[in-house]
């Protein structure tokens, strides 16, 4: 397996920017099937706004359901931008150059998306400025002691410092694009480049800068996915009230976010012809992280059979045995399958370069990640302490149709993003380069 | 009578490498000749670069680093904790008023959100960003390609001599002065 190998400054250019601005006819379908979702979403927010929340398949003892099912999927799936560009960057990890800027923007796009749900599940959606704290006319304050409004804390920041991080590291290729093009296009992006020139003043500070900002979103990754988990944890529901939550939370999400930064960067490598800066080490480093987090989640999830055996509390004990047997035993074995039986091959190095394997084995990974997080919401809170208020629930036509509409509005924008940034970061392309020497070096 | 003395004229100077280690080395010899008032571009933040330029001098950002994330510490407890404090009566969960665990959360997110919001301002301020009106000569697109530059935007036209000598010496493929530093696109 080779690493990354441009020829030169100019080809890396020249090979990255080529692919903006020309839509190609699978492309434009693409991004009309998923406008066309992000319709279907609309319509579907429409009919929920107009009839209720009824129209939803909540009910009292299911009472979050699809919503927050694909809320926490969703915010899953940011995780690995944010771990990739970040952590990886700290570290000095040479692959994630040629995935870091996909991933970075899959992590935008992934908390832009998640985002959506918790307003979704208000009903009521003009009321959700009560999410914010700020000082009403009744000087009455969100409760701060509350795991919803850390999370709303969470989220935001997340949200907030991954864009801001994203937005720096595109702010040097921005301005190759620029000086490739002419016209209105090199406007438009001087001015995304904030002017860049390039100069030592700007570098330097630049540098000083994305290293904070690394530093600072490093934490961010561990500490958004463990904030989620205490949405649960926090609660005294059987099945939820677990001190594993955090780092099971974690590393099911760096799991399923590594899983789809291989399922969008696959074919897109493949399309745009980028063999040479996103290739099989890429895809072998990424399995290889798919695979660790799949041993994380495995052991987590006998333990949390352990403990609900060991602790002899009949109630968890409960839930733990109806998951696998009880009405939702399908949605418990799929998820089983997918997260710790289908990434298995990958330990036979071969499979983890195949890209029919890969992308296979990471779809499943990405159902399998949905699978859990339906399994920790929905069966905890059908399956209750009380018999009387055991009831099932299943989303309704009106519930999967937001559940695919979040999927397009997921992939329209990284459609957009796809033909409008450059989806690999030139600069640290060249910074693996051999810059052109002379061999007269006199400077120490 | 003209009052103010008249300003004296400067002049622009522009090199430009094709190799690294000659820029790098056009870079040594005008520092260690004493010449002031240059910048230099590349295409890549080459520590090298820095290293000769500005000799370990870290980058003030990290004061704005570090006020930010002090301000967001600060704001993270004092929110919450002065809104509970204003309601002491509506006690959740039997906690106390000012709970500092379940804050430390608000606090960590706080100091990160403004922390990374001033390393962002920082940065905007000591880059000289935006960057809309550098002088012309730095304005060349093949900074941002395979080239590597040294630009005097203000040269003393006495120095003017010796620097192009400089610049030529260290393996500048292109030296130009005064109205010929802006780079005209082939073809454009």
């Amino acid at each position: 397996m080779e690493a990354i190998r441009p020829p030169s400054f100019p080809a890396a250019n020249r090979d990255i920017i080529r692919v903006l601005f020309k839509p190609s006819a699978l492309y434009l379908a693409s991004l009309g099937l998923s406008i066309s979702l992000v319709g279907v979403l609309g319509m579907a927010l429409l009919i929920q706004t107009w009839w209720g929340m009824g129209m939803a398949g909540q009910n009292n003892a299911s009472f979050w359901g699809t919503y927050i099912v694909t809320f926490v999927f969703w915010v899953g799936i940011g995780h690995a931008g944010t771990l990739i560009s970040a952590i990886l960057f700290l570290v000095r990890s040479k692959w994630r150059t040629g995935v870091y800027r996909a991933s970075e923007a899959m992590t935008v796009f992934a908390v832009m998306t998640a985002g959506l749900f918790p307003v979704l599940h208000l009903g009521r959606l003009w009321q959700v400025y009560w999410f914010f704290p700020y000082p009403n006319q009744r000087y009455l304050w969100v409760n701060f002691k509350s795991p919803l409004m850390w999370d709303v804390f969470a989220i935001s920041t997340y949200l907030t410092v991954s864009t801001v991080f994203f937005f720096i590291g595109l702010i040097p290729d921005f301005a190759i694009v620029r000086d490739h093009n002419k016209g209105l296009i090199a406007k438009i992006y001087n001015l995304a480049a904030f002017g860049w020139r390039g100069t030592n003043r700007q570098w330097h500070h630049y540098m000083a800068a994305y290293g904070f900002f690394a530093a600072f979103a490093a934490p961010l990754v561990l500490s958004v996915h463990s904030v989620v988990s205490w949405d649960f944890a926090m609660a005294v529901t059987a099945g939820w009230h677990s001190t594993i939550f955090p780092p099971y939370f974690v590393a099911g999400a760096i799991f399923s976010g590594c899983a789809m930064v291989i399922t969008l960067l696959l074919p897109m490598s493949y399309l745009f012809g980028w063999k040479d800066y996103v290739n099989e080490w890429h895809y072998d480093a990424l399995a290889k992280m798919c695979l660790l987090t799949s041993a994380i989640l495995t052991y987590a999830y006998a333990m949390e059979y352990f403990i609900g055996w060991y602790s002899q509390n009949p109630h968890e004990w409960e839930i733990f045995r109806w998951r696998a047997v009880g009405e939702y035993a399908w949605a418990f074995w799929l998820m089983v399958f997918c997260n710790c039986v289908a990434p298995l091959p990958w330990y036979i190095p071969k499979l983890r370069t195949n890209p029919w394997v890969l992308w296979t084995i990471a779809g499943l990974i990405n159902v399998g990640m949905w699978m859990e997080r339906f399994n920790i919401v929905v069966s905890s809170t059908a399956h209750s302490f009380d018999p009387a208020m055991w009831r099932m629930y299943a989303p309704t036509l009106l519930e999967v149709c937001i559940l695919l509409g979040s999927a397009g509005w997921f992939f329209m924008w990284f459609l957009l993003f796809a033909k409008t940034m450059p989806a690999v970061a030139i600069t640290e392309i060249k910074e693996q380069i051999e810059p052109p020497l002379k061999g007269s070096l006199e400077a120490k | 009578m003209s009052t103010a003395a008249a300003a004296p004229a400067t002049t622009r100077i522009k090199g430009v490498y094709a190799h690294f280690d000659c820029f790098l080395t056009g870079i040594d010899r005008l520092k260690k000749a004493g010449v002031v008032g240059w910048e230099v571009a590349a295409p890549l933040p080459r520590h090298e670069i820095l290293d000769i330029v500005y000799e370990g001098r870290p980058s003030p950002v990290r004061w704005w680093t570090l006020v930010g994330s002090l301000t967001g510490l600060t704001g993270g407890f004092l929110l919450p904790a002065l809104t509970a404090a204003q309601w002491p009566m509506i006690n959740p969960g039997g906690k106390p008023v000012v709970s500092l665990p379940a804050y430390a959360i608000i606090m960590f997110e706080c100091t990160i959100l403004l922390g990374a919001l001033f390393t962002g301002v920082g940065m905007v301020v000591h880059a000289g960003l935006p960057g809309f009106f550098v002088d012309k000569a730095l304005q060349d697109p093949r900074f941002t390609d395979d080239k590597f530059g040294i630009v005097f935007t203000r040269a003393n036209p006495s120095d003017q001599q010796r620097i192009t000598q400089i610049l030529s010496e260290t393996g500048a493929i292109e030296v130009t002065t005064g109205d010929d530093t802006v780079y005209e696109v082939p073809n454009a």
